[in-house]
């Protein structure tokens, strides 16, 4: 058994050498200690006895350290212990610099790494150690896992029911450009005849608005936009793929939930960037968001395509550039759940290597979204490409955010849901956690965070056995522009997410509340060490909400059933989001416009 | 190669300053980024409390969809 001398060259601290003690110990190793107030002679006389494989030794005290650890350091030398035995420093005290001038071999700065130390101890090199653990690869998450989406609210299951017959029989005959590009590009991906392509291309753009047409046609690219030149993506790989730390999860010692982050600067390279800081800070998946312009434009581009504005646009290169900077274990979603690209969004995304997709009718329909008739047709083929690619899809609660009450919104999430599981796909929900203007207004949250929210996450459990990804991001409208401020609601609702079980939780960066800019990179950073911080603080600890949650969740699971009730009773999904059974114009919400008219009846 | 060059996207600047309100705060920081030599500077958050305001500023030293120094190749 290979023995080590761990010694605090310290009056008074000793911590790090127990902690180490104990450690070594569980990995195997003989762990000698000595107790603090110990001398450089007294250290050397006990290795000459014992002869280990490594001495350790720590100091947390800051003045004579290079007196006191030089004198260890000579002393080893002329005892003749160098040969075998390694020397290695660290604690409070001590730099790297500091270490490799006094003549240690090795030098441990900041959090205990055992398996730098044990490198060190076995002789092998610390840097191939974080290659290897950046090579080793992590087996990715599935979101949906032991979940069985069994209904436990046999009235909503029976309303539901009846609610998605109706739209599955409502959209059977129905067509739109959307799908008919989606196919087409299906298509495109895989032709690589240039005559059939071009044919192909010219079915697809007689789906397009003018400005997509000119794009493919004459090579005009939209106002703003530009096309990344052959230098940047050339020298990208170099920047943005260094040797990258062991991942390291923020959950601390909870399995659940995984983390996800936006990105959509809008530079395909700067997202990358901003991908490859949030993994190295312990992100466990993220979300592309492309400029709302795409949106409520017939068709998308092709092209590593970059613009200075917010969301990075949608084309198959710029998606496959971005994905390709990242951890092959990192979970990514492409937002596709609006807009009038939303199947041609799923392929696109599928083919790029997505592991998630986003769709949600009801929420996509209104505001500034699309028309409901032809978000139901292309959302109801959405959800059939999600089924065929066997990837689960989430299905964003957002319209909160608008006014609309949480009961209408999850309602809506739940028509999803069903919706899903009649195509044989996986939804997952996404409630959020947030402090929106309809809790502002009636007051359901003046004395504390915790019930509501809790509230919304319990409630699911008690309909329908699903994983609930609480986003997007969580504590929307509780931020700042002061970061640590924002940091902080961000972790706390982190924590509480955790607390409440949930399977996923987007978090936001400590720019969530500043809009005159894009996001930065150090403000991702801010979120992820404040929720890795909260995590540990918490660990197997829970949040104790007060009675006020029980009684917020049952007017909750009483209010989703009502509206569900009403919605079935309209007997037209469509029309029930037109008419506001789902969020009306006092809730802030109006049903969408674009592409109003465009969906066609097959004879 | 610069170190400013090495800014990724945004250079935040905090400070403290000692001044009699808001709007005093937000001049003042202004000018500090312009002596910094900071360009298009914004005030991200300013508090102002007794003394005076606890500020943010910020300039983007490079900005998505523009060309990026730490992009460009090393030169001695």
């Amino acid at each position: 058994m290979t023995t080590v001398l761990l010694a605090p060259l310290d009056p008074v601290h000793d911590n790090a050498i127990k902690l180490l003690r104990r450690k070594l110990e569980a990995a195997g190793y003989t762990a000698l200690t000595m107790p603090p107030g110990v001398t450089e002679e007294e250290v050397i006389a006990l290795a000459l006895q014992e002869r280990p494989a490594a001495i350790l030794v720590s100091r947390t005290l800051g003045y004579k350290v290079a007196e006191t650890l030089g004198h260890l350091v000579d002393l080893a030398e002329a005892a003749g212990l160098r040969p075998s035995t390694r020397l290695g420093v660290g604690g409070m005290a001590i730099t790297q610099e500091t270490g490799a001038e006094l003549g240690f071999d090795g030098c441990f700065v900041g959090a205990l790494n055992m398996d730098e130390v044990i490198a060190f101890i076995e002789g092998r090199p610390q840097q191939a150690r974080q290659q290897t653990a950046e090579a080793a690869p992590r087996p990715k998450p599935d979101l949906t896992e032991g979940f069985t989406y069994a209904f436990r609210d046999e009235k909503i299951a029976r309303l539901l029911d009846s609610i998605t017959e109706q739209l599955l029989e409502w959209v059977k005959d129905k067509q739109s450009p959307g799908i008919e590009r989606a196919r087409l590009r299906a298509e495109l991906l895989t032709e690589t005849n240039p005559n059939s392509r071009a044919a192909l291309l010219e079915r697809y753009l007689s789906f397009c608005d003018a400005e997509i047409q000119s794009f493919y046609r004459q090579g005009k690219l939209p106002s703003g936009v530009r096309r990344l030149e052959a230098e940047e993506i050339a020298r990208a790989p170099q920047r943005l793929n260094p040797p990258m730390p062991a991942f390291e999860s923020l959950r601390h010692n909870r399995q659940k939930p995984l983390f996800f982050a936006q990105y959509g600067t809008g530079c395909p390279i700067m997202d990358a960037a901003h991908v490859r800081i949030a993994e190295a800070w312990g992100i466990d998946g993220v979300l592309h968001f492309d400029p709302s312009w795409g949106a409520q434009r017939e068709g998308l581009l092709e092209g590593l395509l970059t613009h200075e504005h917010d969301g990075t646009i949608i084309t198959f290169e710029n998606l496959h550039f971005i994905r390709s900077f990242m951890n092959p274990a990192t979970l990514w979603n492409v937002r596709g759940h609006r807009g009038l690209n939303t199947p041609e969004t799923q392929v696109l995304a599928h083919a790029a290597g997505a592991d998630l997709l986003k769709i949600n009718i009801p929420y996509g329909s209104t505001g500034g979204g699309t028309d409901p008739e032809r978000l139901a047709v292309d959302g109801v083929y959405s959800v059939r490409l999600a089924s065929e690619f066997g990837l689960p899809f989430d299905i964003p609660g957002n319209d909160e955010l608008s006014g609309v009450p949480p009961h209408k919104t999850f309602a809506g999430l739940l028509v999803m849901v069903m919706l899903g599981l009649k195509l044989g796909a996986r939804p997952i929900p996404k409630p959020l956690l947030c402090y929106s203007p309809y809790m502002t207004i009636e007051g359901l949250m003046d004395d504390n965070y915790v019930d509501m929210n809790v509230a919304k996450l319990r409630v699911w459990s008690e309909i329908v056995d699903a994983p609930i990804w609480p986003g997007e991001p969580i504590g929307f409208m509780t931020h700042t522009p002061e970061r640590v401020q924002s940091a902080l609601t961000t972790a706390i609702h982190a924590a509480l997410a955790s607390s409440c079980g949930a399977a996923a939780a987007t978090i936001a960066s400590s720019d969530e509340a500043y809009s005159k800019g894009p996001i930065s990179g150090p403000a991702r950073v801010d979120t992820l060490r404040a929720t890795r911080e909260m995590l540990r603080f918490f660990g197997q600890a829970t949040i104790s909400p007060t009675p006020r949650a029980a009684e917020l969740q049952a007017q909750l699971h009483a209010d989703i059933r009502s509206t569900l009730e009403k919605i079935a009773a309209r007997g037209d999904f469509v029309a029930a989001i037109y008419e506001g059974l789902l969020g009306d114009p006092s809730d802030g919400l109006y049903p969408g416009r674009t592409g109003r008219g465009s969906i066609q009846t097959r004879p | 190669m610069s170190a400013m060059q090495h800014v990724l996207d945004a250079l935040d600047l905090e400070t403290f300053l000692v001044c009699q309100n808001e709007a005093e705060a937000k001049e003042l920081a202004l000018n500090l980024a312009a002596e910094l030599g900071l360009s298009h500077a914004d005030v991200v958050f300013v508090e102002q409390s007794g003394l005076g305001a606890r500020v943010r500023i910020r300039s983007y030293i490079h900005h998505p969809g523009q060309g990026y120094g730490w992009l460009k190749e090393e030169t001695a």
